[in-house]
């Protein structure tokens, strides 16, 4: 245990109330020294509140964060080896960019020379240099964000906390930030946690993410491991365009389990949970994943389903067609769009199939 | 429409002359009424106390002429002692409501709901339901030979003499001042802190900005346009309302205004309109130099 170095932040059955209401609860957690890290989930579902536990900003109700190791939790946010990027455009507006970036430093204490050196060389690895003595208003949100990011890293505390960096840019000019972000992290090594609620955002930026909702760690891998294989049914809704469907077990055999969707026995692999026959399951499958053919005449294969064909629609690259089940279940069957030439009437029969591990199991 | 059928087939009627509305044309007149009021009301009656200043002095009234001999009456007799005076006093009530009443703006900002606030402060609107004078009058027995605040000292044994100093004097002013004005530094510091956004205190607590100085390196330099403004404010009304040194003040403590009104009595108005037309010239230097330092159009713009 003691040759190992500890992780960054390690959390332990953290907890955080307000009054009645429950914004965190047994959260456990432990992000590695140098990692980018994501928190991701919907809106009101608990990861600003976990981040600004991390960072000091509130106190947790039970609980414990260590920070490398050290318990922190009688610590303000000063004395952590943490510092925040805020949503907000959050600079001290009657200051210079210079200023801004110096004035932590300048707190601190710092002699001038020095404090002037390292804010110089914070600006140019944000790509400010030239910026230097502009007020924040003269700047654009991107650029007023980098101010921010410089900010935090004259301080030289070795995790960045970043609540929704991007998300008051407009959509263009979050993409080059999400890149330019991971960029920086590479560049300086530190440990970033940056929550957002943007899974596009996430899956650019992140080494790891950890999904959070409803106050919960819901599950938490490696950026691909959560888009390609999610654990939870939650995940498979948040993560990527997955369709989900519920159905019941008939019948486990080994590793594979039958399920009865809407009337269709699927077989999917169990994947090491346990599952009795009578118990609900729900399903995932990606909707890239499912093809459409014309042909729904061919018999049950356990990798198939008949619905009805709905409507086609065309976003550019790809084109979503959607199908009803005889149940009433959307499914959703997403082709790159060029490919496509067969468009089905409406209310055609029309059977959609897949690859047989392109579908999991989850148990909630 | 005479133009229009002499024109040319084919021409339409110019873009730059579409026919008005009579509510078009009222409309575009109503944004000139406040300018009106302002000039019919404030800037003649303002102009004409510098006119009327250097009239002559008749018996019961006044005759036109030219003669500075009420800026002289003003400036060569005690009254000028007693206007810089009051000057000071009213700096210091300045001082003590911002002392008192800033703080309670920061904390009505900072520590109380968002939904709560303009409730809070309307609290301090209270006061104004009662008439001044009587809420002035109020202090006398507060503050006289054998009032509440002499009692209670002499009770506690801390004094064995009643102080005197409390009415009839500055401190009176002073005190009736604060407690008259003490609102308007509340009011004018809430707006001020507008222009404090609450995320500066989130930087603060990361940076590890201690209170004093984000205090003196955040807070003030932001919300220095709000609370200039109400310091001017109190500052002039200081200076202005007679009631307070007429009720609260004794021997020598007096302001401009109760000079002025002790003039209008003594039916020298020339003087009355000297001194008020001092205390115009005043309070504008004052706002110009505030608005050098400050800019206080930024009182009103939102932070970009």
């Amino acid at each position: 245990m003691t040759k190992t170095p500890a992780p960054a932040v390690e959390l332990r059955g953290l907890a955080k109330h307000y009054g009645d209401v429950v914004a965190l609860t047994d959260v456990d957690l432990s992000i590695a020294a140098g990692e980018y890290f994501v928190l991701l989930g919907p809106s009101g579902g608990g990861k600003t509140t976990l981040l600004r536990t991390i960072g000091g900003f509130h106190r947790p109700t039970k609980g414990e964060v260590l920070l490398h190791g050290q318990e922190v939790g009688h610590l303000p946010p000063d004395k952590r080896p943490t510092t925040m990027v805020f949503q907000a455009y959050a600079l001290f507006p009657h200051m210079s960019v210079t200023q801004n970036v110096g004035y932590g430093l300048k707190v601190a204490g710092m002699d001038k020379a020095q404090a002037a050196e390292k804010t110089a060389a914070a600006l140019e690895m944000v790509g400010l240099d030239t910026f230097a003595d502009r007020r924040p208003h003269e700047l654009s949100g991107g650029q007023q964000q980098r101010v921010q990011l410089a900010r935090a890293f004259v301080l030289d505390r070795d995790i960045l906390l970043l609540d929704e960096p991007l998300a008051a840019l407009d959509a263009q000019l979050r993409k080059d930030m999400c890149l330019e972000l991971k960029h920086l992290q590479e560049k300086v090594g530190i440990t970033f946690i940056h929550v957002t609620h943007n899974q596009e955002e996430a899956m650019t930026v992140a080494d790891r993410i950890a999904l959070i909702a409803n106050g919960r760690l819901v599950e938490h891998g490696a950026a691909r491991d959560i888009y390609r294989a999610p654990q939870k049914a939650f995940t498979a809704s948040f993560v990527g365009e997955n369709n989900l469907l519920s159905g019941r077990v008939t019948e486990t055999a080994g590793q594979t389990a039958r399920i009865d969707v809407g009337g269709t026995a699927l077989r999917v692999d169990r994947r090491g949970q346990q599952v009795q026959t009578g118990q609900d399951v729900t399903l995932s499958i990606r909707s890239e994943s499912v093809a459409l053919d014309t042909a729904p005449d061919t018999e049950e294969d356990g990798t198939s389903l008949v619905g009805s064909y709905n409507e086609a629609v065309y976003l550019g690259l790809t084109t979503s067609h959607l199908v009803h089940l005889p149940d009433g279940t959307e499914m959703v069957s997403r082709v790159i769009a060029d490919q496509d030439d067969m468009m089905p009437a409406a209310g055609a029969p029309v059977r959609l199939s897949w690859q047989p591990d392109a579908i999991r199991l989850h148990v909630e | 429409m005479a133009t229009v059928t002499t024109n040319p087939v084919g021409r339409t009627r110019p873009a730059d002359s579409p026919r008005e509305s009579w509510s078009e044309k009222l409309g575009r007149w109503v944004f000139y009424l406040p300018l009106i009021f302002m000039v019919l009301f404030f800037a003649i009656p303002m102009a004409a106390t510098v006119v009327f200043s250097v009239f002559e002095r008749t018996m019961f009234w006044m005759e036109p002429g030219f003669t500075l001999f009420s800026y002289e009456n003003f400036f060569f007799s005690a009254r000028l002692t007693n206007f810089l005076d009051s000057m000071k006093y009213s700096l210091i009530a300045v001082a003590i409501c911002f002392v008192l009443g800033f703080p309670i703006a920061v904390f009505v900002r900072k520590s109380i709901p968002q939904v709560a606030q303009h409730r809070v402060v309307l609290l301090f609107i209270l006061p104004f339901m009662v008439s001044e004078i009587i809420r002035v009058f109020a202090l006398r027995p507060v503050l006289q030979r054998n009032g509440l605040v002499n009692t209670t000292l002499q009770n506690l044994g801390l004094i064995d003499e009643p102080l005197t100093v409390l009415l009839y004097s500055h401190t009176g002013v002073v005190i009736g001042e604060v407690m008259s004005f003490l609102p308007f530094i509340v009011f004018s510091g809430f707006l001020a802190m507008e222009a404090v956004p609450k995320y500066i205190f989130e930087v603060c607590d990361d940076l590890g900005v201690g209170p004093w100085r984000r205090f003196c390196d955040v807070i003030l330099p932001l919300a220095a346009p709000g609370i200039f403004a109400g310091s001017v404010f109190i500052f002039v009304n200081g200076l202005g309302v007679a009631l307070l040194p007429n009720i609260l003040g004794g021997p020598g403590a007096v302001n401009a205004g109760l000079i002025a009104t002790q003039a209008i009595t003594a039916l020298d108005f020339p003087l009355a309109m000297a001194v008020s037309a001092i205390m115009m010239a005043t309070l504008m230097t004052l706002l110009w130099i505030g608005h050098r330092l400050f800019d206080l159009t930024r009182i009103l713009s939102p932070l970009s």
